[in-house]
């Protein structure tokens, strides 16, 4: 799985690539904590390039969401296609989280 | 676990070892001995022709000695005829005195030409000779005699010079083995000088014969002697002396070489040539050199074999100590090899033991501070590192199966909270109900459950924690039992949606794991058919209806329970009629993955559920096991899969 990261204004927008899964969902988390870490508190997650996502993969997601809440920031997604955002859909993720279908969109949050 | 073939040594240190120094050892002890060879061989007949002509030379000097002067004697007597006018007691004086003073001559004749010294004699030859009891004179000539023919006579007087005779058996004279020795004397006649005799000296051969055969040269080297014509004189081969010349034999055996050093020797040459003998067959050298006094030639053969005996002798001592100095070497080999190989043989053996499995095998103790002896310190710190590795591993391997069992354990008793007895309700004919739960490897977090509130109720959930382990069975024992407690909680009024909103509520409460489960909760009213559900997050089930189609039942999608506080699930109804299904599962079987990593799906799970019609809720749950066995074909399940089917037989079909 693989990781860009592109300041957009207030956001940081992290691009994922490959398979969000028990294997590696531990690097996402550590990825965005990293983020956190660096001061980043609203980060988009642009999955167009996310082929996959298992419930490990839902479970982190949820801690970064979790982690950003009491620091004041959010945790939002956009692109999502295909199985991902089918697992979206009917996990509830896309209603717990903010989730849009582009980048735009998602920078566009006043 | 020994592995118990032991391989071969067939080429082993020693034998490199050997095979490397002997061989190049050996080399060089043959080029060694070659060399001295060669070389001893090549001064060796250098000297040879030295010391051959040497030899030669002082035979013919000693033969030279004797045969010399007996010209001058000869010469001596002519002069005194010539001059002296000597009467003929006078000769015979003269003759006397000549034996007296020269032991090598045998006879002396002074012939005259026929009438020349006395008118009425034809022959006149006064001859003296020896015998045993002293000089005997006599007169040679007569009917039976005729001198003036023979060649003794007739050459020189011919040839007007002195002449040496071919060597002759005389019977008429001495009666020994001779040559003579002849000069033709003279008076003057009207001023001319005209040939008045011949005078002789015989001389014996016998001495010559046994001074020139006696030679020995070598072992069966010889010297022989030839005239001015080629006869032999001697020759170790009996019959040839005056028999044959070097001519005939070199004819007879078609020998040119021969005849052209036959040609040599009579015209005085003087050589040492290689030839082959044949009086022995051999090989070898032959030096000649001519007898100045009577043009005679003396050859001496030295057998090659017999003259290079020294150098093969030579080269004999240098072969054997060579050869000595090479077993010696091979011995030498053999033994430090031995020294080296032999803690090594040491170590292989405990090395062996060591690999069969023995680690406290003893290893020999290293002696000295060699390469070997570092190899066996270095095979001892790994016998103990190995023994501390088994040692750990053992310990490690204890440890986890300690903890694999404990995790079977937690599986089991993750088993054995599920309702695992059908029919759940033998007395309750209104539902048809199976459910299966067939587990990953791993410990996961699937679960299902049903159970009666109040008389005319039936829940039936099936759930899916996210994640797997541990963790996720305590969170699945967690989820289900919390389920369990609040729907039968009178509060709930049987409702999903408040069955799950107060379950979520719970469990994310303190969930900092952020563990979360997805659940499809129902409750069939088992008098009309109605049932409510609740989904949080969960895959939708599939609704059959008697004599329809299979779909998807719509669900809202509705958030994951456990993931946060507060939220509010929804509560929808719909109705069952009697031979109505409904089969709940988890992502299990729609993610189900094939080696070629394509998923099971919805679209394949729907297609199967077309075809089961009347069957009863095992088999239903048996068939679409075995389908998503079948398509798995191999792949490892990597994930619980939970099936649930229930069909309302309607309310009629209590019977109480």
């Amino acid at each position: 799985m693989e990781f860009t990261k592109n300041k957009e204004g207030v956001f940081l927008v992290l691009a994922v690539t490959g398979r969000l899964d028990a294997i590696t969902a531990r690097d996402f988390e550590e990825e965005c904590k990293a983020c956190i870490a660096s001061g980043e508190k609203r980060l988009v997650v642009d999955l167009a390039g996310l082929e996959y996502i298992s419930s490990a993969g839902l479970r982190s997601i949820l801690a970064v969401a979790k982690l950003l809440k009491p620091l004041g920031g959010d945790l939002a997604f956009c692109d999502l296609a295909g199985i991902v955002a089918e697992v979206f859909a009917m996990s509830g993720f896309a209603k717990l989280l903010p989730v849009f279908a582009t980048r735009q969109e998602a920078l566009a949050r006043a | 676990m020994r592995r118990g073939v032991v391989r071969k040594l067939t080429h082993g240190l020693a034998f490199r070892l050997a095979a490397l120094v002997l061989p190049a050892t050996g080399l060089v002890l043959v080029s060694i001995v070659a060399a001295t060879y060669f070389l001893t061989r090549e001064a060796l007949l250098q000297n040879a022709e030295t010391n051959a002509k040497n030899l030669a030379q002082a035979l013919v000097n000693r033969i030279e000695s004797v045969l010399a002067p007996i010209p001058r004697v000869v010469r001596g007597v002519a002069y005194d005829l010539e001059d002296e006018h000597l009467s003929d007691a006078g000769i015979r004086l003269r003759q006397r005195r000549v034996l007296a003073d020269n032991d090598a001559i045998y006879g002396m004749a002074v012939a005259f030409e026929p009438h020349a010294r006395h008118a009425e004699q034809i022959y006149f030859a006064p001859y003296i000779f020896r015998t045993p009891l002293g000089p005997k004179a006599t007169n040679l000539g007569g009917p039976n005699y005729r001198y003036h023919g023979m060649d003794w006579y007739q050459i020189p007087r011919e040839l007007d010079q002195t002449v040496w005779s071919e060597p002759y058996y005389d019977e008429g004279g001495g009666n020994s083995l001779m040559t003579t020795c002849s000069m033709p004397f003279h008076h003057l006649q009207n001023g001319k000088r005209m040939v008045e005799g011949v005078v002789t000296a015989d001389v014996s051969l016998e001495w010559l014969t046994r001074l020139v055969a006696g030679t020995s040269v070598l072992d069966t080297g010889y010297a022989y002697l030839i005239t001015r014509n080629g006869t032999y004189v001697t020759h170790p081969t009996p019959g040839v002396a005056f028999h044959e010349t070097i001519f005939s034999r070199a004819e007879e055996n078609g020998d040119t070489d021969l005849r052209r050093i036959g040609q040599d020797m009579i015209r005085g040459g003087s050589r040492f040539v290689p030839t082959t003998s044949l009086h022995t067959g051999k090989p070898g050298f032959l030096v000649y050199t001519p007898l100045p006094s009577t043009g005679w030639s003396l050859g001496v053969f030295y057998p090659r074999d017999e003259l290079l005996a020294e150098v093969h002798r030579q080269a004999l001592v240098s072969a054997g100590i060579g050869g000595g100095a090479f077993l010696a070497l091979a011995v030498l080999v053999a033994f430090i090899a031995r020294g080296i190989t032999q803690p090594l043989r040491r170590l292989t053996i405990a090395a062996r033991e060591v690999a069969g499995g023995n680690l406290e095998a003893p290893l020999p103790a290293p002696l000295g501070h060699d390469e070997v002896a570092e190899l066996a310190f270095s095979f001892g710190n790994m016998q103990a590192s190995l023994r501390d590795y088994i040692r750990d591993l053992t310990t490690a391997t204890a440890n986890r199966e300690r903890m694999e069992s404990e995790l079977r354990i937690a599986h089991d008793i993750q088993m054995g909270i599920l309702p695992k007895i059908f029919p759940p309700f033998p007395n309750r004919r209104e539902i048809d109900l199976f459910a299966r739960l067939t587990p990953a490897r791993e410990v996961g977090g699937d679960f299902y459950d049903f159970f009666l509130i109040g008389p005319d109720h039936f829940c039936f959930l099936v759930g899916d924690v996210s994640g797997k382990g541990v963790p996720a069975a305590f969170y699945m024992a967690v989820a289900k039992t919390l389920i369990k407690a609040v729907a039968e909680s009178t509060r709930s009024g049987a409702d999903p949606g408040r069955i799950l909103s107060r379950a979520n509520d719970d469990l994310a409460l303190d969930n900092d794991s952020c563990m979360f489960v997805t659940i499809f909760c129902g409750v069939l009213d088992m008098n009309t058919g109605e049932v409510r559900y609740a989904c949080a997050g969960h895959n939708p089930p599939v609704l059959l209806r008697a004599g329809g189609a299979p779909a998807l039942l719509p669900t809202r999608q509705e958030p994951v329970a456990g993931a946060l506080e507060g939220v509010s699930y929804s509560t929808d109804t719909m109705s069952l009629a009697p031979g109505d299904w409904l089969l709940l599962y988890t992502d299990g079987v729609t993610e189900a993955m094939n080696p070629a990593q394509d998923l099971y799906g919805e679209r394949r799970l729907l297609e199967q559920s077309a075809g089961f019609g009347d069957a009863d809720a095992q088999s239903i749950c048996d068939r679409l096991s075995e389908d998503v066995r079948v398509f798995a074909a191999g792949a490892e399940q990597s994930d619980d899969i939970t099936l649930l089917a229930m069909r309302f037989r309607g309310p009629g079909a209590n019977a109480g």
